[in-house]
């Protein structure tokens, strides 16, 4: 219930930037507060460690979603790609992605080189995170449906194009491949996204349905699915 | 302006539930977010780690958490059951026990043994006791334990009733592993026991 984003320090920019634009302009009190890049996050939100947080834009945070940056890596990753030292960021988040109510994405923790450290959890473009669902995956490709109250377990690898079906429990580890449909307890490939279904994981349309303006004043119908 | 409705969300939802009375090790890492509520005492042992937004609720009878115990976020502890008769006890966890996000344990008399993992929105109904000797249980991802269910010792649940046992034999470097990652977590989670005691 809490909103801890603007108080924690240091900020992360983006949220800087946010509260600079939210101050000069006149204020209005909606649910969500929304970035210059087009982040609707609601203040119900639950995101804690909002510096190792990325959002990658026009992302929709719902109510009482959670999301768990303050779980970093605490052992550096020496030898990945001679690349400059990386930033503690925990989760990346892609653009149009929509994360529902009571969701939880928590970065994917295990033992390497004798210590224990969480590693990084990457989600890419128009993925749709379904109410209750968890996600400890290590990567979400782009244009994903997890449905609601699905389990994506530790160091899951979900590639593009993948629909996980309501209530699925996707085990650690397990690797899905491009347009599978997903379902079970344990989740299991069990079709193909049929040809042409593709279109149906566009979230650009869901992205205008949540915001502060938008939804005609009646319909709460704001909820996907 | 935009600061007072801040400030007014900010408002700690703890604060209008009554505080349990604890009895706290002072190796215990809770997170600001949790909530420790009711009128029997909750006791927590050395090392345990609890994440933020879980809920520890004894007003249904007193939980006990053993050593080394993680509790990770969203998991309510001591939920009330169908049957309101109150047990002995409310909860009880032993030693090395991980109770994954969102997980659900009824209280009345519910016995989570050492080296149990309670998998992602399980939920234990009131009374079950996991393992004969109430020991390294895996039970995974959305499972369901009914009310006074007993399961022996190294049983994995799994697919939503499916049974196995566990012949593994990993039980030590299960928590040694967890020792670790509570070394890790101590670091990441700040805490303040104080907050939480009267």
């Amino acid at each position: 219930m809490q909103l801890q984003l603007p108080f924690r320090k240091p900020i992360a920019s983006w949220l800087r930037k946010l509260v600079t634009k939210m101050s000069s302009r006149k204020q209005v009190k909606g649910e969500y507060i929304e970035t210059d890049t087009g982040n609707k996050v609601s203040r119900k939100a639950n995101l804690i460690g909002t510096q190792h947080i990325m959002l990658g834009g026009k992302t929709v945070i719902m109510a009482e979603a959670m999301v768990r940056g303050d779980l970093t890596r605490t052992v550096s990753a020496q030898g990945s790609s001679g690349a400059a030292p990386q930033s503690n960021t925990s989760i990346f988040i892609g653009r149009y992605c929509f994360l529902s109510r009571g969701c939880c994405l928590r970065p994917p923790g295990r033992i390497y080189k004798g210590a224990f450290t969480y590693m990084p959890l990457r989600i890419g473009d128009h993925v749709f995170v379904g109410e209750n669902s968890v996600v400890q995956a290590a990567t979400i490709g782009s244009h994903v449906h997890i449905a609601a109250n699905a389990v994506v377990g530790e160091f899951a690898i979900v590639k593009d194009y993948v629909r996980i079906l309501e209530g699925t429990v996707v085990p650690a580890n397990m690797v899905i491949p491009s347009f599978s449909v997903v379902a079970g307890q344990p989740g299991r490939v069990i079709g193909e996204v049929p040809e042409g279904g593709h279109e149906q994981f566009e979230m650009r349309e869901m992205y205008k349905t949540v915001g502060n303006n938008i939804p005609p004043p009646t319909a709460p119908a704001q909820l996907p699915v | 302006m935009s600061s007072s409705t801040k400030r007014h969300s900010m408002m700690p939802r703890a604060g209008q539930l009554p505080k349990a009375p604890v009895n706290l090790s002072s190796s215990v890492v809770i997170h600001d977010n949790a909530v420790l509520t009711g009128n029997h005492t909750i006791n927590i042992s050395s090392e345990t780690v609890i994440h933020p937004r879980n809920k520890l609720d004894s007003s249904h009878g007193r939980v006990t958490i053993g050593r080394r115990c993680i509790i990770h976020e969203r998991v309510v502890i001591g939920a009330p059951s169908a049957d309101p008769t109150k047990g002995e006890f409310g909860v009880t966890l032993e030693d090395y026990v991980t109770v994954e996000v969102a997980a659900v344990i009824e209280s009345g008399c519910t016995t989570i043994g050492e080296g149990c993992l309670i998998g992602v929105g399980s939920r234990i109904g009131r009374g079950a006791k996991l393992g004969k000797y109430y020991q390294h249980c895996t039970i995974t991802a959305r499972s369901v334990i009914q009310p006074g269910e007993q399961l022996p010792d190294y049983t994995v649940l799994y697919s939503n009733g499916t049974r196995r046992t566990d012949k593994r034999g990993v039980t030590d470097l299960k928590n040694k592993a967890q020792a670790r990652q509570i070394d890790v977590m101590r670091r990441l989670i700040p805490t303040n026991i104080n907050r939480f005691k009267e």
